[in-house]
């Protein structure tokens, strides 16, 4: 099965402009989006990740866990390619994400999206402007700016909010808003970003139980619905089991195990936690 | 997507409030230019010549063993009117703080509901020494107190005492109180109280705040050299009226060691210290946690001991007559100002009018020039921006691109620390060689000086920068143009803002001392009827200009209030 054309399921102007770029993205489900091989990540004297081989397939949905300091989000870092593994190749859609020109670069991580545990805004501007945003990397500098005085693409960045759930906050100043609020203005940019697969960093870590449920189900929803991928990482295993269909166990930057989420058992659990 | 028809949240007001203050901001501009354009000449093309000598005597300054000598004893000069008046200011400010806090009158009248009332009379009161600049100070006091280096310190230490005075009782009154009345509750003595509790909270801010005047009062020490004073702004004035420009330069270099060793070394041992940025001073921001140096870093008690023995020689340096505050000569002729000055005279109260809008204008363009000037530098003379690894920084530097980096880098701070290290009134002289008498020459020169303070402060707020928002927009490809107009900017403007209304504030207060030089404005009246004894006229123009620079007090925090 093909999830051919791209352009054909999202039908609005960005995909155009993907394209435009000739970026030469055909996925099918089930191919290789990520793939690393023997990635070694070291901060001084830390070693944060460890001979790592790993591959992760289009439609999957990915939990990351781990305690603190297993190297989850330096993981995450290396698949956005805002890190270089000190050792080893990270492969992103089908490119050696250290082989490429900044400019090469750039248009990978277009459709890579992320969202983290701080949400990652602009907390003095309108929410408008953090959800349009996500059409950084194709809009010209004069259309930008001229969007920040005044805003330009309501439709699209009001649909994103509604799909999110807050539509009435689409002027609000972002600081205004609550942590589950601005976590879900984050999921409104990075829904238009309209990326390939959607990364997140302990995206409920800062979110009381019952905000964190209603992210992680929107999360899982919005990546089911449009075909997309996930790799999140995650301090609950309940959310992890709960929502992701494969769990990946990170312990002092080794890979403990990587199991579809109905054969991870207790026993796996309390390995990858002791002390 | 469903295809519900969309309810969408209707668009706010397409003239928003930034967007209005934005456009009275570009109004007053545009107005101020025309003031300028009034003047039958602006530009005097003769002056070219004179202005190229002196730029070309900056590649030999002069630097005969005898001329460093006189330099060397200048510098020793304003750097201990510096010390004497920072001292002077701190301990008037010390008690002035207290007495102008609603906390120390709630400690000891408690059950009086007067402490508000008698705390922002007090408040009142101090705006009034505040608003007149150190020059004024320094003309009315060599008018009683004849050359003496006690003018200078005298001129230094009232305004800065009230300015200190206002800060610390906002820092106090900022200081959580808890402590405070939990012991005032348990019988202790107000005094008592404060010093174990509210002034040991305060007091890393307190020193922070210190050394920021330190800082600010090398600078207005140099700009009282120019009435005779002393020190490196006397000896620049001499060398400038005598045409000597390779002295000049000489001049120029030691106030920019000088003004740089000071602005650096208070930056060191304010970090060291752990204390608060003049960001979180300023801005009245909580203050974050930062690293807290350990008790007994050798580092910072040597530079603690040097500081304290600073101040010693610093008195003994001076040399100033101090018996003179209380000599019989004195109470005199104050006592005949004081007569002198009753009843005041309205009789250039028609000029008045004009000269303050001038003022206005001049203090609108100065900013102008400074806020966008600073906020272009600001960038390059950050340290976490265009360096290596810095903000917009790629994966990858070649070697060549970084030491290009780093020479922009010093480039910009050199420039922002020449700018600001050379008194607003010489710039004002060397902008005379072109420019005819009138508004521009002090708007350009206001402007030049506060490019250089404004350009160093903007930077820190750019090193102070959120990263987390520019690392999402980086990792989803955002080229840099783009990174920067959505990630830096909206981060960095407000605070932007806030600093260049804050200093325009000061700037207004400043138009005097370019004035005295003959750039225009009030100050040129106000230095004429000092020098002239006219203190009947002059209490009239000095209340015009007090209520000039209330205004703009009262504009800016306004303005400033509503772009937060």
């Amino acid at each position: 099965m093909e999830t051919t054309n791209k352009s054909k399921r999202l039908g609005d102007k960005s995909a155009k402009l993907n394209e435009s770029v000739n970026l030469n993205v055909n996925l099918n489900v089930n191919e290789i989006l990520f793939e690393l091989k023997q990635v070694n990540q070291q901060f001084g004297r830390l070693q944060a990740l460890a001979d790592l081989d790993l591959q992760i397939r289009a439609g999957e949905r990915v939990a990351l866990v781990g305690s603190s300091g297993a190297g989850k989000s330096t993981l995450i870092r290396l698949l956005n390619g805002t890190l270089r593994p000190t050792g080893g190749e990270v492969w992103a859609l089908g490119r050696c994400l250290s082989r490429l020109s900044p400019r090469q670069l750039r248009q990978a991580q277009q459709h890579i999206g992320t969202i983290y545990q701080q949400f990652h805004l602009v907390d003095s501007l309108a929410v408008i402007h953090n959800v349009n945003a996500g059409h950084l990397s194709h809009w010209s500098f004069a259309k930008a700016l001229f969007s920040l005085i005044y805003p330009l693409e309501i439709e699209t960045a009001a649909t994103a909010l509604r799909r999110v759930g807050i539509p009435e906050k689409l002027y609000e100043r972002t600081d205004r808003l609550s942590g589950g609020q601005q976590q879900r203005v984050a999921l409104a940019r990075v829904l238009v970003q309209n990326p390939l697969v959607i990364l997140a960093d302990e995206p409920v870590s800062s979110l009381d139980p019952e905000r964190s449920r209603e992210i992680m189900a929107l999360l899982r929803d919005l990546v089911t619905e449009t075909g997309k991928t996930l790799v999140v990482s995650l301090h609950s295993i309940d959310l992890a089991l709960h929502y992701c269909n494969r769990v990946i166990g990170l312990r002092e930057g080794r890979m403990q195990f990587d199991a579809p989420a109905d054969a991870v058992t207790k026993a796996m659990i309390e390995a990858l936690y002791r002390l | 997507m469903d295809n519900k028809p969309l309810q969408t949240v209707p668009r706010p007001a397409w003239l928003h409030q930034r967007l209005r203050w934005a456009l009275i901001a570009l109004i007053a501009i545009a107005v101020s230019l025309c003031a300028v354009g009034l003047q039958p000449a602006i530009f005097n093309w003769n002056g070219l010549g004179q202005l190229w000598r002196f730029l070309a005597a900056s590649g030999q300054p002069d630097l005969s063993a005898e001329f460093l000598a006189v330099v060397l004893r200048a510098a020793l000069t304003t750097l201990a009117y510096a010390v004497c008046s920072t001292c002077l200011s701190l301990l008037i400010g010390a008690v002035g703080g207290l007495l102008a806090s609603e906390v120390w009158w709630l400690a000891v009248l408690p059950h009086q509901n007067l402490h508000r009332s008698i705390s922002s009379t007090i408040r009142m009161i101090l705006a009034i020494p505040r608003a007149i600049h150190e020059l004024i100070w320094g003309l009315f006091f060599v008018n009683i107190l004849g050359l003496d280096p006690l003018v200078a310190i005298l001129a230094i230490a009232i305004p800065y005492g009230a300015i200190v005075a206002k800060v610390f009782s906002e820092l106090l009154d900022e200081t959580p109180r808890q402590p405070l009345f939990a012991l005032l509750n348990s019988g202790v003595p107000a005094a008592n109280a404060f010093i174990y509790s509210l002034i040991p909270q305060a007091f890393l801010n307190f020193v922070s705040y210190a050394f920021y005047r330190f800082e600010c009062s090398i600078r207005s020490a140099a700009v009282l050299g120019i009435i005779g004073a002393g020190g490196l702004g006397y000896e620049i004035l001499l060398s400038l009226q005598s045409l000597r420009y390779h002295q000049l330069w000489t001049l120029f270099l030691a106030l920019f060691v000088l003004n740089g060793a000071v602005d650096w070394g208070s930056a060191w041992l304010r970090h060291r210290l752990g204390s608060p940025t003049r960001l979180d001073l300023n801005l009245r921001r909580p203050t974050r946690s930062r690293k807290q140096s350990k008790p007994g870093d050798p580092l910072v008690l040597g530079a603690g001991i040097g500081l304290l023995a600073l101040i010693p020689f610093s008195f003994w340096y001076v040399a100033a007559d101090w018996t003179k505050l209380w000599s019989p000569r004195t109470a005199t002729l104050l006592a005949e100002v004081g007569q002198a000055i009753w009843p005041p005279r309205l009789e250039t109260l028609p000029q008045l009018g004009p000269l303050l809008l001038q003022t206005l204008a001049m203090s609108i363009l100065a900013i102008a020039i400074a806020g966008m000037g600073g906020v272009l530098l600001a960038f390059p003379a950050a340290r976490n921006f265009w360096s290596p690894n810095g903000l917009l920084a790629g994966h990858t530097t070649s070697g060549l691109g970084r030491i290009w980096a780093w020479t922009r880098l010093l480039l910009t701070r050199a420039f922002l620390l020449m700018a600001r290290a050379i008194p607003a009134p010489i710039w004002a002289l060397v902008a005379l060689f072109v420019l005819f008498p009138g508004i521009l020459p002090g708007a350009v020169a206001l402007g030049i000086h506060n490019l250089g303070i404004l350009g160093r402060l903007m930077a820190e707020v750019v090193e102070d920068l959120d990263p987390r928002p520019v690392v999402a927009l980086k990792a989803q490809g955002v080229t840099a143009p783009l990174l920067f107009l959505y990630g830096v900017l909206p981060l960095t403007l407000t605070r932007f803002l806030a600093y260049i209304l804050y200093r325009w504030e000061v700037c207004t207060r400043e138009t005097v001392i370019v004035g005295l030089v003959g750039a225009g404005g009030l100050g040129r009246l106000l230095t004429e009827q000092l020098s002239s004894f006219d203190y009947q006229n002059l209490l009239v123009t000095l209340a015009g200009f007090v209520v000039l620079t209330f205004v703009v007090d009262w504009i800016s925090g306004t303005a400033r209030r509503a772009l937060r």
